[in-house]
């Protein structure tokens, strides 16, 4: 079996020869080629090289175009900070939707994307035309509550549930549209498989999750299905109390981060979800040694079972080991 | 008097107008405003804090919590002053230069005024040089410091160091937090302690103010 293969049969269900490795790659993906982060996280080249590397280099499956949240936020107009070596970042004191009434607008055509969501396009049919079916293929869109804070501020949103519940709907949708027809366009220039990164999510609780939250990741969900993609959910933080909700999702493969013990993963969403996680990517990654990463990840496997992918719980840091990193390749291998 | 158990269960609720008013009307009847705040709106944020630990509570309950509390003290605080009341302690706090995360400074502060202490917020990217400032001229006695990054993690290092540069690091407590901080991180940088939330934040700061400089 070669990357793309093995992924995707583990996601169908079938046999494989090992499992699949899929951590986050992001920094350190770029400091493998010596590039300034700005570059990777606005040059497509860029960032397809360094996938490339990366994944040839540690035993990774798949390769991403995963760079930073601020990219659909970019192109609505929010005010954006770069940085010469690390993630562009939202100025939330400047936020789009500081005043609600810019909401309407910033009215978009579904379809109609700028320069920087039109990068992340580009830089999927690079993937797919360098990698030619070796690797799997992964796109990634803000999940609907971590880019309706990125444009909203997410400090205003988290009293907006309260406040003004109806606005946060109306905002909700709007970025719905906007995602999922993104999403879309992803798939049709190759991604095999989208990942939602719904990082505000774990903030909110399950009370707020279920009435405000769920329902929207749902469609969104569904929405890929419908066009044939595969669906990876990442919601960075805490998600103990909102893992039965994320299981009720249907997604092909749920990437829960650290502070949610798989085993709790695995009771919540049943038998059949493959789960994908969770080391700590700081205290376990990057500080530990290969022999701690390895038993980890082996703890990690035991709790999730078979139907199981390896990685970090959220991004590997930047200044990750070598050995660190391969030895989640090495356990994958080897299992 | 009526029991303000109200207020209390108020700021527990995150009603800031039912706070406002209850505080209003116990300082009309004649409460003594020390009495106020350290029986019922710090003893209400502790219990916010402890819900918020258990994960009853989650950031959306939090926020609102601490601003029926900011609400309730903007009236108590003239009253305070005039009584020369002063705050436990005064906390310079900020996220580190070069990081723009707001979100978990903003739980801390919260908390920490909840918990008694006065809150300098120096807001996002602060740089060591206004942390300085903020012992030298505000007399800040612990300074604490976010980041979300670990990119952004070694501007805490600068700003502990910037803070011996200056002559002023003995004057404070450092206090540092954030995603991707580790205990190991604040030994190996100095810094007098690490807290992974915001409630337990509040702990550890009430611990530092107690303690020798």
């Amino acid at each position: 079996m070669n990357s793309r293969e093995r992924v995707d049969a583990m996601l169908s269900g079938q046999a494989v020869d090992h499992l699949p490795n899929m951590p986050i790659t992001m920094m350190f993906a770029a400091d493998q080629i010596g590039a300034p982060y700005l570059t990777y996280a606005t040059d497509y080249r860029v960032l397809a090289s360094a996938q490339i590397k990366t994944a040839h280099q540690f035993g990774i499956d798949h390769v991403s175009v995963i760079s930073d949240p601020a990219v659909e936020a970019s192109d609505c107009g929010a005010t954006v900070q770069y940085f010469p070596n690390q993630p562009p970042a939202i100025d939330e004191t400047k936020a789009l939707l500081g005043d609600k009434k810019v909401l309407n607008n910033i009215a978009r055509l579904p379809g109609s994307f700028g320069p920087r969501m039109t990068n992340r396009l580009s830089g999927l049919s690079e993937l797919r035309s360098q990698t030619l079916g070796s690797k799997y293929i992964e796109g990634w869109v803000e999940g609907p509550c971590a880019e309706s804070a990125d444009l909203r501020g997410i400090n205003n949103l988290m009293l907006d549930f309260t406040d003004d519940p109806a606005f946060v709907r109306y905002l909700f949708e709007f970025v719905l549209e906007m995602e999922l027809a993104f999403a879309l366009a992803q798939l049709r220039e190759g991604a095999e498989i989208i990942g939602i990164g719904d990082a505000a999510a774990s903030l909110v609780g399950p009370r707020i999750y279920d009435k405000f939250v769920w329902s929207l990741e749902n469609r969104l969900v569904d929405g890929i299905h419908a066009a044939g993609g595969r669906v990876r959910l990442h919601i960075c933080g805490n998600t103990r109390r909102i893992l039965n909700g994320m299981g009720r999702l249907g997604c092909d493969l749920v990437d829960l981060d650290y502070p949610a013990p798989l085993s709790e993963g695995r009771t919540q969403m049943g038998d059949q979800q493959v789960l994908l996680g969770n080391i700590d990517p700081v205290r376990v990654l990057r500080d530990g040694t290969p022999h701690t990463v390895y038993q980890a990840i082996g703890e990690c496997h035991r709790q999730a079972g078979e139907r199981y992918i390896v990685g970090a719980g959220c991004e590997v840091p930047r200044d990750t080991p070598h050995n660190n990193l391969l030895a989640l390749a090495q356990y994958a291998q080897a299992h | 008097m009526e029991d303000l158990k109200q207020l209390y269960d108020a700021i527990v609720e995150g009603n800031a107008n039912k706070a406002k008013s209850l505080t209003t009307d116990a300082l009309a009847a004649g409460m003594d405003p020390q009495d106020i705040l350290n029986k019922y709106m710090i003893p209400a944020m502790d219990e916010v804090g402890r819900l918020f630990e258990i994960n009853e509570y989650f950031v959306p309950e939090l926020l609102i919590s601490a601003r029926a509390m900011k609400s309730a003290l903007a009236i108590l605080k003239p009253r305070l002053t005039a009584t020369g009341a002063k705050p436990i302690g005064k906390v310079a706090i900020g996220t580190v230069k070069g990081d723009l995360h707001d979100i978990g400074k903003n739980l801390v502060a919260a908390m920490l005024e909840g918990g008694g202490f006065e809150i300098i917020d120096l807001g996002v990217d602060v740089t060591p040089e206004k942390f300085v400032n903020a012992v030298r001229e505000k007399g800040a006695n612990i300074i604490a410091l976010s980041a979300l990054l670990t990119t952004t993690m070694p501007s805490m290092k600068t700003t502990v160091e910037g803070l011996k540069e200056a002559g002023v690091r003995r004057q404070v407590k450092v206090i540092i937090g954030g995603a991707p901080v580790t205990q190991k991180y604040a030994d190996e940088i100095g810094a007098d302690g690490y807290s992974d939330n915001a409630s337990s934040a509040v702990a550890l700061a009430r611990r530092l103010v107690n303690e020798p400089k």
